[in-house]
């Protein structure tokens, strides 16, 4: 889950980072009060979790007379279509020198990888695709508590040392905060010192319980529900239903359905040993979405038993169509189940998809 | 075969659970049908002395392997004690760790493999289906009745659709050598690249099946790294984009990580990327 910016800022001051100093307002007129902290000469930055934010128009700069104004301006505005809640109004930093930090998991190497570079800002992205050099990337090993200073002296080049204590910090809030990515972009030198002018930190969704943190923001309230269930659920815009077992299978059934020209109405992974009750709740939840006139199961396992899944099915007992492929225990009784009450089981997925595109059509 | 055969001697941790007892017993009857050895002990902590299916438990690994000759341990253990679960065995000398679990944070699971590494042991998944090698032996949850042996290698990043393509593989007459599912977490021990290795050594091996899916680039690293023929699948193409993950991810992976980027790169690299399962037993018998 994506922390907003002021929430990882909070984080990475508590780990001795240095933030600037800034207060979070939710109406323009809180702005008035709070400029003496901050001196004359501010940002004001739109809490959103979207990408792209400065060029989108979600940052905004102001002194002391326009503060309250541009406070309404960027409340009134949408950034990427999310509306602007919350603000972080800022003081504006003397930047000297803007950096980029950031640390990851590096799925290659299966460690934390930090990356650095000398010229942080907006264009990172670009600027690395194009120059492969201008990002260096170190991989720390995941049993060491601090980076070590041969390690940092690699990750900082010719860069200031007094960059090093940050970037040690960044890694300890990565660790011990179970971050998919910690990223400071810009980190910034002034006469005063380093500040992380922007912060960034995406928590493992598997982590999220012991991290205290109880709702995941990131999904929609359908997600949550379907959540609940132990299902993965994502909503597309087609009309032929899909609840599978295995995201790589499920996934799979929806390529099919692209490959023989049809579109599909959402993802659904009904996870591993599906019984009766959670079979019938997906194929309810897939039934509850507008538009769905075919809905395709396709089960496969060792553990799925195919009478637990056609019971489930029938006390289901939708509108749409609903056509079955299935294999596994109990494969016999499962069809026979199906056929009594009228549903239809098919041999392969190749067959199985082609019968629902015709009923879709 | 890969990983190991029929003399293979196995532990399973958290043997007491549903998911561990409920497999144990089917490990074990593929073992007797194969005439392996299969699960030789069970480990769950304060369960010492209990018996599961015939096979004993005991409280730590290290007891368990005090009593019985055992190198490799398949792992049940919840996904917050997985992790620590890995460290145990590796530590006890277990020399492949295969980790069923799934939702373990990426964390722990960077720690397991890396700690596990300093002590020589594989380690495979986490969040897989494990391996099974028709005929030998079978170490995890895969429905064995779909597979039959033969000179195909199989390696998935997925569970279900691993057992799709091997039914698919087995009803065109075309057997397997071992299946192995390396789990589809971001961060796993055993990549495309290290099975694929294994299988070029194996010399009842001819050709490989790699199932891939959206995110990361392991499946290209993997294909580049083999003189085998190697036929691909990948799963997602018609996902829509992976949410990316700030700036890093993108750096990391080149930018892409998307099926379509990832079948893209493939047909570059001349390697057959198979449309959908079905396609897949014509493909191998072209480069057979």
């Amino acid at each position: 889950m994506k922390l907003l910016e002021y929430e990882a800022k909070r984080v990475f001051s508590g780990y001795g980072i240095p933030v600037p100093k800034g207060v979070l307002i939710r109406e323009p007129e809180e702005v008035t009060a709070r400029l003496p902290e901050l001196g004359d000469g501010v940002v004001l930055k739109a809490q959103v979790d979207v990408g792209g934010r400065g060029k989108a128009g979600g940052v905004l700069m102001a002194d002391d007379a326009s503060a309250i104004e541009t406070a309404r301006e960027l409340f009134s505005r949408e950034i990427k279509g999310v509306p602007v809640r919350e603000i972080l109004v800022e003081e504006r930093l003397p930047i000297d020198h803007e950096y980029y930090v950031s640390i990851a998991v590096d799925r290659s190497s299966r460690q934390p990888v930090v990356l650095f570079a000398d010229a942080g800002g907006v264009e990172i992205e670009n600027k690395a695709l194009e120059d492969e050099s201008a990002v260096r990337k170190v991989v720390v090993s995941p049993l060491l508590r601090d980076i070590p200073p041969f390690l940092m002296r690699e990750i900082l080049g010719g860069a200031p040392k007094e960059l090093a204590p940050v970037i040690n910090s960044l890694y300890h809030v990565f660790q011990e905060k179970d971050a998919m990515l910690a990223e400071i972009n810009p980190l910034v030198t002034t006469l005063q010192g380093v500040y992380a002018a922007d912060a960034k930190l995406v928590v493992d969704d598997n982590a999220l319980a012991r991290q205290g943190i109880a709702v995941n923001r990131d999904l929609s309230e359908r997600e949550r529900e379907a959540e609940k269930h132990g299902f993965s659920y994502v909503e597309l815009d087609g009309t032929i239903g899909v609840i599978g077992n295995g995201a790589g299978l499920t996934m799979s059934t929806l390529d099919l359905i692209e490959f023989y020209n049809g579109r599909a109405a959402n993802f659904l992974d009904v996870g591993g040993g599906a019984d009766q009750e959670r079979v019938m709740h997906a194929v309810k939840l897939v039934a509850s979405m507008p538009g769905v006139n075919v809905i395709v199961v396709n089960l496969l396992g060792g553990i799925t038993r195919c009478d637990e899944v056609a019971k489930g099915i029938i006390a289901a007992g939708v509108a749409p169509t609903v056509i079955v492929r299935m294999a596994g225990t109990n494969e016999e009784e499962g069809r026979r189940l199906l056929a009594e009450c009228g549903y239809r089981m098919l041999e392969s997925m190749d067959t199985a998809v082609k019968a629902a595109m015709e009923v879709s059509l | 075969m890969i990983y190991g055969d029929k003399n293979l001697g196995v532990i399973v941790q958290n043997i007491t659970g549903r998911q561990g007892t409920f497999h144990t017993e089917l490990m074990n009857a593929y073992a007797r049908e194969a005439g392996g050895r299969g699960v030789v002990a069970g480990v769950a902590p304060g369960k010492a002395g209990r018996e599961v299916h015939g096979v004993p438990v005991y409280n730590t690994v290290k007891e368990a392997l005090r009593e019985h000759d055992a190198t490799a341990s398949v792992v049940f253990v919840p996904a917050g004690a997985a992790g620590d679960a890995v460290m145990e065995a590796a530590h006890a000398g277990i020399e492949l760790a295969v980790v069923i679990t799934e939702h373990i944070p990426v964390h722990d699971a960077m720690k397991a493999i890396a700690y596990a590494k300093l002590h020589d042991c594989t380690v495979i998944g986490p969040n897989c289906p494990g391996l099974l090698s028709p005929g030998e032996c079978k170490l995890g949850i895969m429905p064995a009745h779909l597979a039959t042996r033969g000179e195909v290698g199989v390696v998935s990043r997925s569970g279900t659709l691993t057992y799709e393509v091997v039914d698919e593989l087995t009803r065109a007459g075309i057997g397997q050598s071992t299946v192995v599912g390396i789990g589809g977490d971001p961060v796993i021990g055993q990549t495309f690249v290290d099975v694929l290795a294994r299988f070029e050594e194996d010399p009842h091996t001819k050709a490989v099946v790699v199932i891939g899916e959206v995110g990361g680039n392991l499946e290209e690293e993997g294909v580049r790294s083999t003189d085998l023929p190697v036929v691909t699948y990948i799963a997602g193409v018609s996902a829509p984009p992976e949410k990316r993950m700030g700036h890093a991810g993108a750096i990391i992976e080149g930018g892409e990580g998307d099926a379509r980027s990832k079948v893209r790169r493939l047909h570059a690299q001349n390697i057959p990327v198979a449309s959908r399962p079905s396609e897949i037993p014509k493909l191998i018998r072209e480069v057979l």
